[in-house]
């Protein structure tokens, strides 16, 4: 099975895995970026994305279990002896749970595909002879719920696309909002985002400040109004008419009101 | 003298009244693009705006404003700005009987003020039905600041919609005024 994101979305695939429980390994590539699912009887076991490979070393340095330093030194080990003895050494020792393990890679699965659910092109091939190696640690996790969450946040970016039409726009505190914002539980992308509310600042300009890509942003921005903290607020100035102009227009808009007055 | 020519726009969601309201106040036929709806998702009526609508109000001898109705189904929006270039100010009409539209009105909203930054009013249509929203419980369900004019509206009667037109020409003035 092969073709091209653009023609057979990320998550039909992952619709047509599930459906017929496929085992095997979708390989991706998008103008260079590349990612690797497998999965086994329609169950997704292993991700890799780009530069985080899914290896185990680098999911617990994502995941801030370990240290660079410490990520370095282990994944001399893993090449060696595989993840699985890694995983095992590391329990045994006492440095980490069973549980913490499967945790950290179920996050890394799950952002991942949810990053590749958002590729809209990129040619695809599905090989089901190759299998995933045995010495990785695999998390097996259902398809259909992943599938649900991902069609929902697509909703959702949607929506968010019609109500924030453009990022030219600034944002502004909303005046009625009496919320005391120290008291708000926000998220670390939130509270960045408010610091930069200011008149001039426009939404592209916060977004670029804090490398927040155009989705982003906008989650951000659109949980920011929902919760009624800030509105949008137009940059573009409006045209500048000399006093003639302006004379000009009133008398216009005076002409207009009395005629629809006596309609 | 050359006829000088102004506009204004009529948007809103689906269904919202847009046709109406141009038709109620135009003195000409209203130049309908009006096909069938072929969606059964929006078959609340049989015909829908695909292009805009277009009515006319003569003012005097070398003035004429023209009103534009939007289409409402986002399939079309690619006329909306087109119809947004040089307008003088423009209405957001909402079924307010239909909160199901309300979101699609706040977007449409936002859309055409990025746009074009001219005056606006948001006008609350079908006022007289037993199931429409309040005022008050719209202006918070639409998010608009209070500076914002919400009026309550009936497209199909003419006095209703003057008022309406009337309070965005008034909004034209208030704007130029602060500017000064």
């Amino acid at each position: 099975m092969k073709g091209n994101l653009e023609h057979f979305s990320p998550t039909q695939i992952l619709n047509l895995v599930s459906l017929s429980k496929k085992s095997g390994t979708l390989d991706v590539n998008r103008k260079g970026r590349k990612a690797a699912l497998s999965f086994k009887d329609g169950k997704l076991i292993f991700v890799s994305m780009e530069d985080a490979d899914g290896s185990l070393t680098s999911v617990l340095s994502k995941a801030g279990r370990i240290t660079r330093e410490q990520a370095d030194v282990l994944a001399k080990h893993a090449e060696k002896h595989g993840d699985k003895q890694l995983g095992l050494l590391m329990i045994q020792k006492g440095y980490i749970t069973r549980n913490d393990i499967v945790q950290a890679i179920k996050r890394h699965a799950l952002a991942s595909v949810n990053e590749f659910a958002n590729w809209n092109s990129g040619d695809f091939i599905f090989d089901q002879a190759r299998q995933i190696g045995d010495d990785r640690i695999i998390v097996p996790l259902d398809l259909e719920n992943i599938i649900i969450q991902i069609a929902r946040a697509q909703k959702r970016d949607e929506q968010l696309e019609e109500e924030i039409p453009s990022l030219d726009v600034c944002l502004k505190f909303a005046d009625k909002s009496k919320i005391n914002i120290k008291e708000l539980q926000l998220s670390k992308e939130e509270w960045s985002v408010i610091r930069y509310v200011k008149p001039e600042n426009t939404i592209r300009m916060i977004a670029k400040s804090l490398n927040l890509s155009d989705r982003d942003i906008r989650r951000v921005v659109g949980s920011l109004r929902e919760a009624g903290l800030v509105e949008l607020m137009q940059v573009r100035q409006r045209e500048k008419l000399s006093v003639e102009e302006k004379q000009e227009k009133k008398a216009l808009v005076g002409r207009l009101i009395a005629r629809i007055q006596n309609i | 003298m050359e006829t000088q020519n102004v506009k204004m726009v009529v948007t809103g969601p689906f269904s919202a009244g847009k046709t109406a309201f141009v038709q109620s106040i135009s003195e000409i036929e209203v130049v309908s693009t009006e096909r069938r709806i072929s969606s059964e998702a929006e078959q609340i009526k049989e015909a829908t705006t695909v292009a805009m609508d277009f009515g006319r109000i003569t003012i005097d001898d070398d003035l004429v404003l023209y009103l534009f109705g939007t289409p409402g189904q986002r399939r079309f929006d690619f006329m909306w700005e087109i119809l947004a270039q040089g307008m003088l100010g423009f209405v957001v009409l909402v079924d307010s009987s239909k909160p199901e539209t309300f979101r699609e009105a706040k977007s449409i909203l936002e859309t055409f003020r990025a746009y074009a930054p001219t005056p606006y009013v948001v006008s609350a249509n079908k006022q007289d039905l037993p199931d429409a929203w309040d005022l008050d419980d719209l202006r918070i369900a639409l998010r608009l600041d209070e500076s914002v004019k919400l009026l309550p509206c009936v497209a199909t009667d003419k006095e209703s919609v003057k008022k309406v037109l009337l309070e965005l020409l008034y909004a034209i003035l208030e704007e130029m005024e602060e500017k000064e």
